[in-house]
């Protein structure tokens, strides 16, 4: 499924195959409430077990505060699951689409 | 000299309008619209600047049709970097009135000024009745050099000298004009809640005749509060020699599996 995002103010999202999208289940390391975008690091374990450090990448914040997101949005501790965008290198990074948080509240896309 | 200038000033106030004259453009605005500059030509309708394929239909001639043609294919390549992926660079104009975040349009008697949230970008719109600079007195800018006038509520201005391919970008999907364009603007408020600008650009290097383009702009809350947008805050994302858009982790690390 493609979806249409509140577009990047900075720069073009090619590196991400917005054909795909991936569930990153984890907890919040940093959530960097940051111009010119921004980015949410969570630690995922992967299939050997071991934990990684994904950057899932956000919009800008002007506008993700006027559509209800504040610097609190994410803690680091919170257990979160994140859907993204991946990156069409296999990269650990992905483009936002949405969280569902431990109490069941979503944010973005996250049907 | 004072004498000279006693005699400006008088010229100039002779000519501007009051404040009570000014139309209540108070905002800020956003753009209706995604961020492709020419909706009436879109292809595919609806399209997104930042989906490769979209394209618009400027009146080029042959020459820059194919320019336009190589940077979709640059594009698609993931290789056609914005501009303002290098934080600081300014959008320029026509490109800040087609950004996603508030503008705010704030008439005075002598100059109309248009902030962006989107930045940095700030265009000055000089209405004091003067000219623009002869050829020698000015060189490509972001943002051009703007005078203006009134007619009735609308603002009509003439922007020339601005920074063309190479510099700047009108949207992602690789659309470029040339240092000699000429943009005529009509900014009026169309009703409430909605801002209307009209542009007819003329370029004899890059069309081969006007182009009309039309930008509507909705009023955001009262109150609502214009933010910062400091690029360079934390860009994790350079641009290579290539003319890929990287992206790093928090330590700096280039995550692209290049």
């Amino acid at each position: 499924m493609v979806f249409t995002l509140p577009v990047s103010a900075h720069h073009a999202a090619s590196m991400f195959d917005r054909n795909e999208s991936v569930d990153l289940v984890g907890k919040i390391v940093e959530f960097q409430w940051t111009n010119p975008h921004i980015w949410i690091q969570i630690s995922v374990e992967n299939k050997d077990g071991e934990l990684e450090e994904w950057s899932i990448e956000g919009g800008v914040p002007n506008r993700l505060y006027r559509s209800g997101w504040r610097p609190n949005s994410f803690v680091p501790g919170q257990s979160v699951t994140v859907r993204g965008f991946p990156m069409r290198d296999g990269g650990r990074a992905a483009l936002f689409v949405g969280a569902k948080l431990e109490d069941g509240s979503t944010l973005g896309r996250f049907e | 000299m004072i004498v000279g200038s006693l005699a400006y000033a008088q010229k100039i106030d002779d000519q501007l309008p009051g404040w009570g004259d000014l139309p209540d453009w108070a905002g800020p605005w956003q753009m209706t619209s995604n961020t492709v500059f020419d909706q009436a030509t879109v292809d595919p309708p609806g399209g997104s600047s930042n989906t490769p394929g979209t394209r618009e239909y400027p009146p080029y001639n042959d020459e820059w049709e194919a320019k336009y043609a190589r940077n979709r294919e640059l594009v698609r390549l993931g290789r056609f970097p914005d501009p303002i992926t290098t934080c600081g660079i300014p959008a320029g104009f026509l490109r800040m009135l087609n950004l996603p975040g508030g503008i705010e349009f704030v008439a005075r008697p002598e100059q109309v000024w248009i902030l962006t949230e989107d930045g940095p970008n700030t265009m000055r719109i000089y209405t004091d009745g003067r000219n623009h600079p002869v050829d020698n007195d000015r060189w490509p800018t972001y943002a051009g050099w703007s005078v203006g006038h009134w007619e009735g509520d609308t603002l009509v201005v003439e922007t020339i000298g601005l920074k063309g391919d190479g510099d700047t970008i009108l949207d992602r999907t690789g659309i470029v004009l040339s240092e000699q364009a000429k943009v005529t603007t009509r900014i009026r408020r169309k009703s409430g809640d909605l801002m209307e600008a009209r542009f007819t650009i003329e370029d004899p290097v890059a069309l081969n005749e006007l182009w009309h383009v039309v930008i509507e702009y909705r009023r955001l809350e009262p109150g609502t509060w214009m933010l910062e947008f400091a690029c360079a805050e934390n860009n994790r994302n350079p641009v290579d020699s290539l003319g890929r858009t990287l992206t790093l982790d928090t330590d700096g690390n280039v995550l692209d599996q290049l």
